[in-house]
C-alpha cells in the first residue's frame, strides 16, 4: 500500500470530527481583488457583457483546491459512461456536491461549499462557516437560508420527511436543531454529544434520491406549498404526470433530473440522467480556485453516455472510450486493461477498497427453517472451524487475480480504527486438520458414506451459501468455499439468485448464510453499516434478522442478541457520543469482538474489485495513484476531480 | 369480410382487458417492488440507502398500497389515454416509449428489408436449381444463420471489430452525435451505425425465410398446373414468377403480421449486448428494476399490436389469395 505509517496521526484527528477544521481563508485574502484568473470560455462570457467578472463570482474566501501534480490547463471533455436513472449516484460521486468532503486518502474531512466547523467543547452544538458571497449556478446568492430552507420546509416537512434520519435526530426521538446565526453562519444543536456529525453531514450530498442538507431556496420555494398556493403547486404536478407535490418537489430537486435546477457542484447538468447522454458544463459560479487562483475546474464538460449493459460498457472502455472511469469496470477484466494499457492510450491505476473484506461469508445468526444448522451457526467454535476450512490464498489467486490479502473484515492498516494485524488474521490460516478436530468436539463426529458429518438428527450437515453476482468472482469464491468446506465434511451448496429476489429473503430472515462484501469498516458507526444489527436486514447484509426485529420492536418481538451482540449495539451508541482517543479505543474494541467472534468469515480484501480499477486517458493529470475508495468517500468525487486536466 | 373484421375489432376491448390483468400479474410476479430492486442496484453498486428513506419513497409511489388498489390506478389512467409515471426515470412511461420509437421502428425496418431483399431471391433460385452447388452453400449457410443466436452473432462481430479494426461498434451514433439535433450528419452518422446491427437482427429470418420459401416453392414446382404451362410454352421464368411464386409467399404473408409487435420490440437481447437505444433494452431494463407501469405499459403496447398484426395477416391473405374467403 503507498499509504505511509506516518499519515496515521492526521487521519485519526479528523475521523472524530474534532476541531481541525478551520477556514482556509487566510489564503483566500492572499489574493488582491482582480487577480483571479478563469477559463478562456468564461472570459468571452464575461467580455460579451453575459457573465459577471470573476472576482464578483467568487466568494469574499474562495475553496483552494491544493493540485495533485502541477497547476493545469483549462479545456477538454472527460468522457465517462453511465447504466441510466438508478445509476445516478455516477453523478453524485463525480461532482460531490457537498457542505464538506472527505480528503482523498480518506483521512480527513475538508472544507467545500463551507468554509469551516467549530463543534463546542462537549460535541452538542455545531457552528458551521459558510463563504461570503458564494453564489448557486445560476448567479443567485448562497447563505445560511438554503440551509434553513432545506431544515424547515423539508426536513421538518412531514410530507416530505415522515421520518427523520438518525443523523438528525436526538435520542428522545425529537428533531435537531438549526438556527441560523448571521448569513454565513448556521448552528446545529443536539440534546447528546454528537461527535460524528461531520461524517453524517458531508453523506447529506443528495446521493440515493435524497435531499442534501442545503437547498435552492430562491428555484424551489415555487415547488413548495408554504410559500406558493397549493393549488398551483398541484396543477403543476399534475402537468407535469405526478400524483402529488412531493414527488415533483423531489423530482425539480434533483439536478441530473432537473438541469434548471441549480446547483454549487463544479459541473452543472445541461441534460437528463434518463438521455442518453448525460452533459455536466463547467459552473461559472464554482467556488474553488487552484493555489494560483485559477477559477475551478479546468475540465469543461463531463459527458456520460448512457450503456445498456455493463459488458458492452467494458468493451467500450476496453476500446479506450472514457478518460477516467472506474465505476463499472469490472475487476476481473484487469489481465485485458493491462494488456492493452501497453498501447499507451489510458493507464490503470488500482485503487484497493477501504478495508473490509471483498468477499466474506456471513452466518445468519438467527436462522430458523432448520433449526439445528441455526443453532450450529450460532457456535463460535463451528464459524472458527469453518474459517479454518478456507483456503484462501487459492481463492486470492484464483478469484482475484493475485490482488489483495487474506483478511477478516477489520479497517485497513492505516486506518485509525485499526485493531492489529492478531485480528485482521485471526482464524484465516488454512488448517483443516484443526477445522475437522473442532467440529468432531462439537458431536459431528458421525459421517454418511459420502464422507458428510450428520447432525443429532440424523441429517447430513449443509450449509447453503446465498450468491448475487453483484461485484468480482462472487460465484467463483462460492464454488472455491464450498469445495473447502466439504473436504471437512460440510455439504455446501452454492445458491445463485437474482438480485432482488435475494434482498427479500434477506428480510424475510430466510437466508442461511450469503457471500457480499464487508465494506463498511472505513465508517462504522455511521449511515448503513453491517455492525449495527438494528439496521434492517434488507437494507445491508445483516447477521440476525431476528435480533434486529428484537431492538426495533424493543423486545416484544425477534430475539434476544448475545450479551456480545448487545456489546456491539452499546459500543456503537457510545462511539456516536465521544471523541479523540476515547472513540478510537471504542471502536478498536468493536473490531476485536467482531474478528473474535467470526459472525462474518473474511476471506479475501484490500483488492480494486469495488469500482477501484481505473481507465485513465494518458493526458489526463492531477488523477492521484492512490485514494481512499468507498461509497462515503464518493470516490473519485474525495480526488478533487475539479482540479482533473489534459496535458496539451 | 367487413363483418370478419368488424368482429375482430369488437374483440380488441376484451381481449385487451384480460391481457392487462395477465400483463400486471406478470410484472408484480417478482418478489419485492421497485424498491426493494432500488436498494439491491444500489447495494451492488457500493452504496446504501437509510431505511427511513425507503419508507418515505414507498409512500410516495404509492408502492404501500394493496396489489388490486395499485392495479385499479393503473388500468383506470390507461382509459384515459395516460400510460403512468416511470418509478426510476420519474418521467411520463409515453415520453420514454415515444423517444424510443423512432429508432426501434428504424432499425426494424431496416433489417425487415434486408431479410426480404435477400431471402426471397435466396429462395427462389435454391428451390429451381435445386442440388446445385449454390443450393448447397446456401443451405450451409442457412442452417449456421438458424442455429446460431443472434447475440451470440453480435457478440463474435463485436469482438472482430474491435481485435482485428481497433473499433467498438456498440450503439447508433458516434459520440458527437449522440445527444445532437437531427442533421444530414447525424442521419449518415446513424446509416453507417445501423447496418451492422440490422445484418445481425436480420440474419436469422433471413435463413429461416430462404428456407421457407425454397421449400413452399418445390412444393409448387411439381404440381400439374405447372406442368401443364410448361408444356403450354411458356418460358420458365415467367411461368415461375407467375405461379409458383406468388403461391408460395402464402405461408410468408400469413407470418408478415408478426412483424408488427416485433417491429416495435426491437430485439431484446441483440440490443442490449450492442447499446442498442431502442425499446428493447428499456423493457428489459424496466422488468429488471421493477419499475412496474413502464414494464406494463410496453408489455400491452406488445398485446396490443400482435392482435392487430394477426389481424393485418389475415386481411392480407385474403386479399392476396383469392382461395381464402371469410363466410357472409
Amino acid at each position: 500500500m503507498n499509504f505511509v505509517t506516518g499519515r496515521r496521526a492526521p487521519v485519526a484527528a479528523v475521523l472524530l470530527g474534532a476541531a481541525a477544521l478551520l477556514a482556509s481563508s487566510s489564503l483566500g485574502a492572499a489574493w488582491a481583488q482582480g487577480r483571479y484568473k478563469e477559463a478562456p470560455q468564461l472570459a468571452e462570457d464575461v467580455k460579451a457583457g453575459r457573465l459577471p467578472a470573476v472576482d464578483k463570482r467568487l466568494p469574499e474566501n474562495p475553496l483552494v483546491v491544493p493540485v495533485a501534480e502541477r497547476t493545469g490547463q483549462y479545456g477538454g471533455v472527460w468522457r465517462r459512461a453511465f447504466l441510466g436513472p438508478a445509476d445516478a449516484n455516477n453523478y453524485v460521486r463525480v461532482v460531490f456536491d457537498s457542505l464538506f468532503r472527505h480528503s482523498p486518502d480518506g483521512g480527513k474531512i475538508e472544507p467545500k461549499i463551507a468554509a469551516g466547523a467549530e463543534p463546542s467543547a462537549d460535541f452538542r452544538t455545531w457552528t458551521i462557516s459558510l463563504r461570503k458571497g458564494a453564489r448557486w449556478s445560476d448567479g443567485a446568492p448562497f447563505g445560511a437560508d438554503d440551509i434553513l430552507f432545506w431544515y424547515r420546509d423539508v426536513l421538518l416537512n412531514k410530507d416530505l420527511t415522515p421520518s427523520l434520519p438518525g443523523w438528525m435526530r436526538n435520542k428522545d426521538g425529537s428533531p435537531a436543531l438549526v438556527e441560523k446565526v448571521d448569513d454565513a453562519t448556521v448552528r446545529f444543536v443536539f440534546a447528546e454529544p454528537a461527535t460524528l456529525f461531520l461524517t453524517a453531514l458531508v453523506a447529506a450530498d443528495g446521493g440515493d434520491r435524497t435531499f442534501a442538507a442545503f437547498l435552492p431556496a430562491h428555484y424551489l420555494k415555487r415547488f413548495h406549498p408554504s410559500y406558493t398556493a397549493k393549488e398551483e403547486v398541484d396543477r403543476a404536478a399534475q402537468a407535469a404526470g405526478f400524483k402529488t407535490w412531493t414527488e415533483l418537489f423531489a423530482a425539480r430537486n434533483a439536478p441530473p433530473e432537473n438541469p434548471e435546477r441549480p446547483t454549487m457542484a463544479a459541473w452543472a447538468p445541461t441534460s437528463r440522467v434518463s438521455d442518453p447522454v448525460l452533459t455536466l458544463k463547467r459552473n461559472p459560479y464554482y467556488v474553488g480556485v487552484d493555489p494560483e487562483g485559477n477559477q475551478l475546474p479546468y475540465i469543461d464538460e463531463v459527458r456520460f453516455t448512457y450503456f445498456a449493459d455493463v459488458q458492452a460498457l467494458n468493451l467500450a472502455a476496453i476500446a479506450g472510450q472514457f478518460d477516467m472511469q472506474a465505476r463499472h469496470i469490472q475487476m476481473t477484466n484487469y489481465p485485458v486493461f493491462k494488456d492493452e494499457e501497453k498501447k499507451g492510450r489510458y493507464r490503470i491505476l488500482t485503487w484497493s477498497t477501504f478495508g473490509g473484506a471483498d468477499a466474506a461469508i456471513t452466518f445468519n445468526q438467527t436462522y430458523r427453517a432448520d433449526p439445528e444448522m441455526g443453532k450450529l451457526m450460532a457456535t463460535r467454535d463451528f464459524r472458527i472451524a469453518m474459517s479454518h476450512a478456507i483456503n484462501r490464498d487459492q481463492i486470492k489467486e484464483s478469484a482475484f487475480l493475485g490482488l489483495g490479502e487474506a483478511r477478516q473484515g477489520v479497517p485497513a492498516p492505516w486506518h485509525p480504527y485499526f485493531p492489529g494485524d492478531e485480528h485482521a488474521k485471526k482464524f484465516t490460516s488454512h488448517d483443516p486438520a484443526l477445522a475437522n478436530r473442532m467440529l468432531d468436539a462439537l458431536g459431528l463426529d458421525k459421517k454418511d458414506a459420502q464422507g458428510i458429518r450428520l447432525l443429532p438428527n440424523g441429517k447430513p450437515a449443509t450449509i447453503e451459501i446465498a450468491i448475487v453476482p453483484a461485484f468480482g468472482a462472487w460465484p467463483d469464491v462460492g464454488q472455491l468455499v464450498a469445495k473447502d468446506w466439504e473436504k471437512v465434511g460440510i455439504k455446501t451448496i452454492v445458491q445463485i439468485r437474482e438480485r432482488a429476489l435475494h434482498f427479500k429473503m434477506r428480510d424475510a430472515n430466510e437466508l442461511m448464510a450469503e457471500i457480499w462484501n464487508q465494506d463498511t469498516t472505513g465508517f462504522p458507526f455511521t449511515g448503513n453499516t453491517k455492525f449495527d444489527i438494528r439496521i434492517p436486514a434488507i437494507q445491508i447484509g445483516n447477521f440476525g434478522p431476528l435480533h434486529g426485529q428484537w431492538y426495533r420492536s424493543n423486545g416484544r418481538e425477534g430475539a434476544e442478541p448475545t450479551p456480545e451482540i448487545k456489546r456491539i449495539v452499546e459500543l456503537i451508541d457510545t462511539a456516536k457520543t465521544v471523541g479523540g482517543d476515547a472513540q478510537v479505543k471504542v471502536a478498536q474494541d468493536l473490531f476485536r469482538i467482531w474478528a473474535d467472534q467470526v459472525y462474518e468469515v473474511g476471506i479475501v480484501g484490500l483488492t480494486p474489485m469495488i469500482q477501484g480499477v481505473v481507465v485513465l486517458n494518458s493526458r489526463m493529470r492531477n488523477v492521484p495513484a492512490q485514494v481512499g475508495n468507498d461509497w462515503p468517500l464518493r470516490t473519485p468525487g474525495n480526488a478533487r476531480p475539479e482540479q482533473f486536466f489534459y496535458q496539451r | 369480410m367487413i363483418r370478419f373484421v368488424l368482429q375482430r375489432l369488437l374483440l380488441l376491448p376484451l381481449l385487451m382487458a384480460v391481457f392487462s390483468i395477465l400483463v400486471f400479474v406478470i410484472v408484480e410476479a417478482p418478489p419485492g417492488d421497485f424498491l426493494t430492486s432500488y436498494i439491491a442496484t444500489l447495494a451492488s453498486s457500493g452504496s446504501s440507502i437509510g431505511a427511513e428513506h425507503v419508507e418515505a419513497l414507498r409512500r410516495q409511489y404509492g408502492l404501500d398500497q394493496p396489489i388490486w388498489v395499485q392495479y385499479l390506478k393503473w388500468v383506470g389512467n390507461l382509459l384515459q389515454g395516460d400510460l403512468g409515471l416511470s418509478l426510476e426515470y420519474q418521467r411520463p412511461n409515453a415520453e420514454l416509449i415515444g423517444e424510443q420509437l423512432f429508432l426501434t421502428v428504424v432499425l426494424a425496418l431496416f433489417s425487415f428489408v434486408l431479410t426480404w431483399i435477400i431471402a426471397v431471391p435466396a429462395g427462389i433460385y435454391s428451390a429451381i436449381r435445386q442440388r446445385s452447388v449454390v443450393d448447397y452453400i446456401l443451405t450451409v449457410v442457412n442452417y449456421i444463420g438458424v442455429a446460431t443466436p443472434n447475440f451470440m452473432l453480435a457478440l463474435v462481430l463485436m469482438w472482430v471489430a474491435f481485435a482485428y479494426f481497433g473499433i467498438s461498434v456498440t450503439g447508433l451514433f458516434s459520440p458527437e452525435y449522440q445527444g445532437a439535433e437531427w442533421s444530414l450528419a447525424k442521419f449518415l452518422d446513424l446509416l453507417a451505425h445501423a447496418w451492422l446491427p440490422s445484418l445481425v437482427l436480420g440474419i436469422a429470418g433471413t435463413a429461416r425465410l430462404t428456407r421457407v420459401m425454397r421449400a413452399n416453392l418445390l412444393d409448387e414446382l411439381n404440381k400439374p398446373y405447372v406442368v401443364t404451362a410448361r408444356a403450354k410454352g411458356l418460358s420458365e421464368w415467367t411461368l415461375v414468377l407467375r405461379y409458383p411464386v406468388r403461391l408460395a409467399f402464402n405461408p410468408l404473408v400469413s407470418t408478415i403480421g408478426w412483424y408488427l409487435p416485433q417491429l416495435f420490440s426491437g430485439s431484446l437481447i441483440v440490443a442490449t449486448v450492442m447499446n442498442l437505444p431502442n425499446i428493447g433494452p428499456l423493457l428489459l431494463r424496466a422488468l429488471v428494476n421493477q419499475d412496474m407501469y413502464l414494464a406494463g405499459s410496453i408489455l400491452l403496447i406488445y398485446c396490443m399490436l400482435t392482435i392487430v398484426g394477426t389481424l393485418l395477416s389475415d386481411i392480407l391473405l385474403a386479399w392476396l389469395d383469392p382461395r381464402i374467403r371469410m363466410e357472409g
